[in-house]
């Protein structure tokens, strides 16, 4: 399953689906959003946008690369958009393979695949102001170079 | 016309997230770019950070653009 959701994702439930007799392993990746400090400032929360349709289907080719790549029978990667609250889960990857290297190795490749590809952008809601990550462009004093 | 939407950072440097341009038959990817940043010149500083995408798929600046394609300005990709 390849999905964005605004919703809280139910990780639980996406093992649950992914649990196969024909499975030895299921290997899960949960990306959370880490609250940053600096200089007594603080982050509120994240919020995620994705220029989709494109953003889904490549998730969905991060799959099929996956199953080109590795002996899996069973991939799910789930994306959240809007605003994510601090240690909330932003993504979650599970891959069910016969044995634990395949699963655990693809599980890998996903995430990194998502960071290099999917057209989906995070910015960093702070107590003085944002700044979109990757870009360090934002109306904080520290993105924007203003004294 | 050709759609520009915009994202992320890009978004909020044009103070937009879509633009109409009028474009001829041919045009390329790379001959899109002057007229996005005369009529957004905050985007300029960017430039070399930005991928674009021509309907919904990456695309390098020789990409062959027409009217009604849909033309994505794209800032590095901050997901998970």
């Amino acid at each position: 399953m390849f999905a964005i959701v605004e919703e809280v994702l139910d990780v639980g439930a996406l093992i649950q689906d992914a649990q196969r007799p024909d499975c030895g392993a299921i290997a899960t990746f949960v990306g959370t959003t880490r609250i940053d400090e600096s200089e007594g400032e603080t982050v509120e929360y994240l919020e995620y946008e994705a220029y989709r349709p494109m953003a889904d289907r490549k998730l969905e080719e991060i799959g099929a690369e996956i199953e080109g790549r590795w002996e899996v029978r069973h991939v799910s990667i789930v994306h959240r958009l809007g605003k994510v609250d601090p240690g909330e889960a932003s993504v979650a990857i599970v891959v069910a393979a016969p044995r634990r290297g395949p699963a655990l190795e693809a599980s890998r490749y996903a995430i990194e695949r998502i960071k290099e590809v999917v057209p989906i952008w995070k910015r960093e809601i702070w107590s003085d102001g944002y700044v979109w990550v990757g870009s360090q462009v934002g109306t904080r004093n520290v993105a924007s170079g203003k004294p | 016309m050709i759609k520009v939407l915009l994202f992320g950072a890009a978004a909020d440097r044009a103070g937009t997230r879509e633009i109409e341009l009028p474009v001829d038959e041919g045009v390329t990817l790379a001959e899109i770019w002057p007229l996005l940043a005369r009529r957004h010149p905050d985007l300029t500083p960017m430039r070399d950070t930005l991928a674009f995408a021509v309907n919904g798929e990456y695309a390098r600046g020789d990409a062959s653009v027409s009217p009604g394609d849909e033309v994505a300005v794209l800032p590095p990709v901050s997901g998970g």
